[in-house]
């Protein structure tokens, strides 16, 4: 059943050939996705070689496979540990974010009124803070309240970072989706919250599914936050791992760094590919239907 | 078709359908409001206000950041407008935002209307690849932009020099004041454009098929469509793309700062880039907590701004 | 179907952060934050060395050593000292920088623990901070030409023993389309060394005297040696992008024998001796001395290449923190670098390339520490941007280093004669 709303933009409509001709279109679509794709293959030319052959032909196909970068650089991540940390944080970060942005976003697109638009100011004002400027007032928080150096510690303030930013998107789905829907199930004796959760949220899935996916991605490659909010290694998430290959001369060892990166990288992208067959239905199954 | 896109019409309607119930209901109405707001308010609460409340207070010190503070009034705000690069990363700070906005959303939209309309056997797969950039963590890309326009061992001198086009050899993409800004713009772009292009194809998903079934029936196709009707529909949500352009440009600190550092000189820096070394590499942490209430301030002015201008728009519809 | 989602995702995250690990607290715990991760390469083999070795002879005390990369520990470390928390001791790299956590009552004095532990004056000087001793510096770096030996030879060149002789040297290697010098200077600092030395052999002590403001930064000795530079630049000295390369594209060129000499410090020395990094031959010379300058070849500029400072947090596991310091500057855990200067004496020079670097070190009668580890923090960035100026070709050197004194002015106070 799926399958078929997915299908839907081609299946049920004629294609139209006007104007500029789906052909052009789609080579200059396959043109753009080619230089988005092309750079993500430069690593793969040297992680294979060794430092000197990546110091003198780094672009020449590789003659020989040397695949001790990614030994070592998978011993040094020590995926296992960091794999599970990342994981908890973006776990932890969606489970935060996700839930409080909806709610708000849902009130302040729904409800408006003076002192909602006055809320609704005070949870974007988060957004114009910039992280590098409240790393010390929020590690002296977290010291005080006894959350420094846990992984709960991180995943708070990085939800109060996501917040207002998600706050804002949500606001914009929920305000593009007819009132009439509302009414009617208000009318049919749905209250405040039933109106919500059955109807609008649902509605409303491609910015919960957009909003998952982001956070999670986000939460991945954070780096600064996490570097400040841990300090025991063993809570270390992989980008912290990764981070310690870089030294004052840039990276000592190109070729097993961006193997480290590859390694670090690889999980959200296919999880990310796999799970994309998944967000468009998502998101095309939140499109409106009769 | 106007109803979809409404900005205040919907909202209107749910405040009239709240207050027109009489008192029990709108005790409802306003506790369900609190419940709602009270998760996200109560993480900024504890997470945001204590350290936005602080970065006022310290601008208006002196200090390094280590204790020992002493009250310096505005002076921190006067020296900062003495500072050439804070200065010049002002500048490059609106360059930026008006590039991106002028770029990057009508790139993202005319990719986001092409991926949602022309939908065939290879457009389908390519959805996924457009996001693909902004996955990486930024020093990853950092990495893939160095290894690009390095000019040593960078591909496109690599190339360069082996096909003996001394035109683009001769460029240096990171050394040249002229150039850097718009190297790191490119970096920036291959990776920035993923998000408005995955919300507008959200977006532009939502739009009922009777729309174009309807559009269709009164001729207007293929881009004429994407023109009169999609564009409208999603202004929007590229407002709200704008804001989020200028916001993140006035915060715009990893990319460039792993890129360049800034330089050459200061052709690259930003508000974000010189807060960090303000606050991390000089210890001039009263200098480092004005720039940071200038970025909040001029944040809040441009998304005030522009959502009154948009809901005065939205009015007059 | 969305809601069941947000549930079972919460109750997954509760499940999660209930399993944290708990960590029990039995015997003396060092916690100790480094730059370098301590694995197999021959770059962290000291480090290594040091953990392994310390914490089989040290049963009783548990060592916790963190890697945290390079801006990682130097940000990390800011926030740290800011909130009062952190490690017991920190990798550094003394001067200004560990002056400043000092001064804000940060740091454990160790003075009459470490004042006697055997070490080059100049490492202890590197790591005191007003008199008192807050740490110690295995290994002291030095800066000075790395000089391709292979390249000189095949082309007749003699290693350059004034600077009129490396102009000559320069300007041969360019007419055989050799680059003279690797640089690196899209990251800012790695021009100082060099602008340090001319500084130095234009004016003798001309720093010395500016950083105690008897002398102003735009004086004769600094402005002739920018000019020199620039001139330098302009000649195309360090090839035609200096300021699109990175401290690695440096590394590189050096590496591949398409860039002669480069004017840094010691610490690339074990790269530069290692047959995995470059099949080239690299030596190691002194910075040689200008006719009529007042700089002698026997000045010296240095810093710390590996240094660890202990702060007031483990006042209480004193003992055991000096015992870390003193293992730290054993001739055991020393003997395992595999390239730097090392400052204990007794330990042997582990390669050709590092025997030629300390001999440079051994003539020194007059060590200068790092500018940029020198000056107070406030101005030590301006400083590496006022050089980096210096590479564009429309720079007026005097104005730049007219504007970097009048921060001098702002942050130190003006120069009196």
């Amino acid at each position: 059943m799926s399958t078929t709303t997915a299908s839907r933009g081609s299946g049920k409509l004629p294609r139209i050939r006007h104007g500029i001709p789906e052909v052009f279109v789609t080579i200059f679509l396959v043109m753009l996705a080619l230089l988005i794709i092309l750079p993500l293959f430069l690593p793969w030319m040297f992680v294979f070689k060794t430092q000197l052959e990546y110091a003198y032909h780094p672009w020449a196909i590789p003659l020989k496979l040397h695949f001790e970068n990614f030994t070592e650089a998978w011993t040094a991540v020590q995926i296992g540990q960091g794999l599970i940390n990342t994981l908890i944080v973006c776990i932890g970060a969606i489970a935060c974010s996700v839930p409080a942005s909806a709610l708000a976003g849902y009130v302040f697109a729904r409800y408006r009124s003076r002192a909602t638009e006055i809320l609704f100011y005070a949870v974007l004002i988060g957004y114009f803070v910039p992280v590098q400027m409240v790393l010390i007032p929020l590690y002296k928080m977290n010291l005080k309240i006894g959350l420094a150096d846990s992984l709960i510690g991180l995943i708070l303030p990085m939800a109060a970072f996501n917040i207002p930013f998600w706050t804002l998107i949500y606001r914009s789905f929920f305000q593009s989706l007819p009132g009439e829907l509302a009414d009617a199930a208000r009318i049919d004796g749905a209250g405040h919250s039933g109106t919500f959760f059955l109807i609008m949220l649902p509605l409303a899935s491609p910015a919960t599914v957009l909003s998952c996916l982001l956070i999670f991605i986000g939460a991945w490659s954070d780096y600064l936050l996490s570097l400040i909010m841990l300090n025991n290694q063993n809570l270390f998430t992989m980008q912290l791992r990764v981070a310690q290959f870089l030294n004052a001369y840039g990276t000592d060892r190109m070729p097993r760094y961006a193997a480290a990166a590859i390694i670090s990288a690889a999980p959200t992208v296919i999880l990310y590919i796999l799970g994309h067959r998944w967000i468009i239905r998502g998101t095309l199954a939140g499109a409106l239907k009769e | 078709m106007g109803d979809i896109a409404a900005t205040t019409g919907n909202a209107a309607a749910g405040r009239a359908a709240g207050s027109a119930r009489g008192k029990p209901r709108d005790w409802k109405r306003t506790v369900f409001i609190a419940l709602c707001v009270l998760p996200a308010l109560g993480f900024l609460a504890v997470f945001m206000y204590y350290p936005i409340e602080e970065t006022f207070r310290i601008s208006l010190m002196h200090s390094s950041g280590l204790g020992g503070e002493t009250w310096a009034g505005f002076d921190n705000y006067v020296r900062l407008f003495a500072n050439p690069e804070f200065l010049a990363g002002l500048l490059h700070v609106f360059s930026w935002a008006f590039w991106s906005i002028l770029i990057q959303l009508p790139l993202a939209f005319l990719i986001a209307f092409s991926l949602t309309f022309y939908v065939n056997k290879t457009t389908g797969p390519l959805r996924v690849v457009y996001y693909l950039a902004n996955i990486l963590p930024s020093a990853i890309t950092a990495m893939l932009g160095k290894f690009v326009f390095s000019p040593n061992n960078g591909i496109l001198s690599s190339i360069a020099t082996k096909l003996h086009w001394t035109w683009l050899s001769n460029i240096d993409f990171f050394g040249d004041p002229k150039i850097a800004f718009w190297t790191v713009f490119i970096v920036a772009t291959w990776t920035y454009t993923g998000f408005p292009i995955i919300y507008l194809m959200a977006r532009i998903e939502q739009i009922p098929t009777e729309i174009r079934e309807a559009a269709e029936l009164d001729g207007a196709v293929g881009w004429r469509y994407a023109w009169h009707i999609v564009l409208p529909l999603v202004i929007y949500p590229m407002q709200i793309l704008a804001v989020l352009c200028t916001v993140g440009s006035l915060k715009l600190f990893d990319l460039p700062y792993m890129l360049t550092t800034g330089g050459p000189g200061n052709a690259t820096v930003t508000l974000g880039i010189t807060l960090y070394r303000q606050g991390f590499i000089n210890w001039q942490y009263g200098k480092a907590a004005a720039i940071g209430v200038v970025i909040f301030l001029l944040s809040l002015a441009f998304t005030i701004a522009q959502f009154s201008w948009q809901k005065r728009e939205g009015d007059s519809r | 179907m969305k809601k069941r989602m947000f549930v079972v995702l919460v109750a997954l995250a509760c499940c999660l952060m209930a399993a944290l690990p708990v960590f029990s607290q039995s015997k003396v715990k060092l916690t100790v934050w480094g730059r370098d991760i301590a694995d197999d390469g021959a770059d962290h083999a000291y480090v290594k060395a040091l953990i392994t070795g310390f914490q089989a002879k040290n049963p009783d005390i548990q060592l916790e050593y963190i890697p945290l990369g390079d801006p990682g520990l130097a940000d990390k470390t800011k926030i740290a000292m800011a909130s009062n928390s952190g490690p017991d001791i920190f990798q550094s790299w003394g001067g200004s920088v560990m002056g400043g956590y000092a001064d804000a009552g940060r740091l454990l004095d160790l003075t009459s623990d470490l004042k006697s532990v055997p070490g080059s004056a100049a490492a202890q000087g590197a790591m005191s901070w007003k008199g008192k001793i807050y740490g110690v510096a295995p290994f002291f770096a030095i800066a000075g030409i790395f000089v391709n030996e292979g390249i000189f030879k095949a082309n007749g060149l003699s290693v350059p023993t004034s600077v009129a002789e490396m102009e000559k040297v320069s300007d041969a290697l360019l007419a055989k389309g050799i680059q003279p010098f690797a640089c690196g200077e899209k990251d800012k600092w790695p021009a100082l060394a060099m602008y340090m030395y001319l500084t130095n052999r234009f004016g003798g002590d001309a720093f010395g005297l500016a950083q105690g403001r008897k002398l102003r930064f735009d004086d004769a000795s600094f402005v002739n040696a920018a000019q020199k530079y620039q001139d330098w630049i302009k000649k195309g000295y360090f090839g035609t992008k200096p300021l699109g390369e990175g401290y690695g594209d440096a590394q590189q060129l050096m590496a591949t024998g398409k860039a002669a000499m480069h004017v840094t410090g010691s610490w690339m020395c074990a790269q530069y001796s290692n047959k995995a990094f470059t099949d080239q031959t690299i030596g190691f010379y002194a910075f040689p001395a200008l006719a009529g300058g007042k700089g002698k070849i026997t000045d010296i500029m240095g810093m710390t290449d590996i240094g660890f400072a202990a702060t007031k947090l483990a006042a209480d596991k004193k003992a055991a923190v000096v015992k870390f310091m003193k293992y730290a500057m054993s001739t055991e855990a020393c003997a395992a670098e595999p390239g730097r200067i090392c400052s204990v004496p007794g330990v042997k020079a582990p390669s050709h390339l590092t025997d030629m670097a300390a001999g440079v070190f051994a003539t020194a009668k007059n060590v200068q520490f790092w500018w940029d580890q020198d000056l107070p923090p406030a101005v030590t960035s301006p400083l590496n941007d006022a050089i980096q100026t210096f590479f564009l070709a429309d720079t007026n050197v005097k104005a730049s280093l007219t504007s970097f004194e009048s921060l001098m002015e702002e942050n130190v106070g003006p120069a009196k004669k």
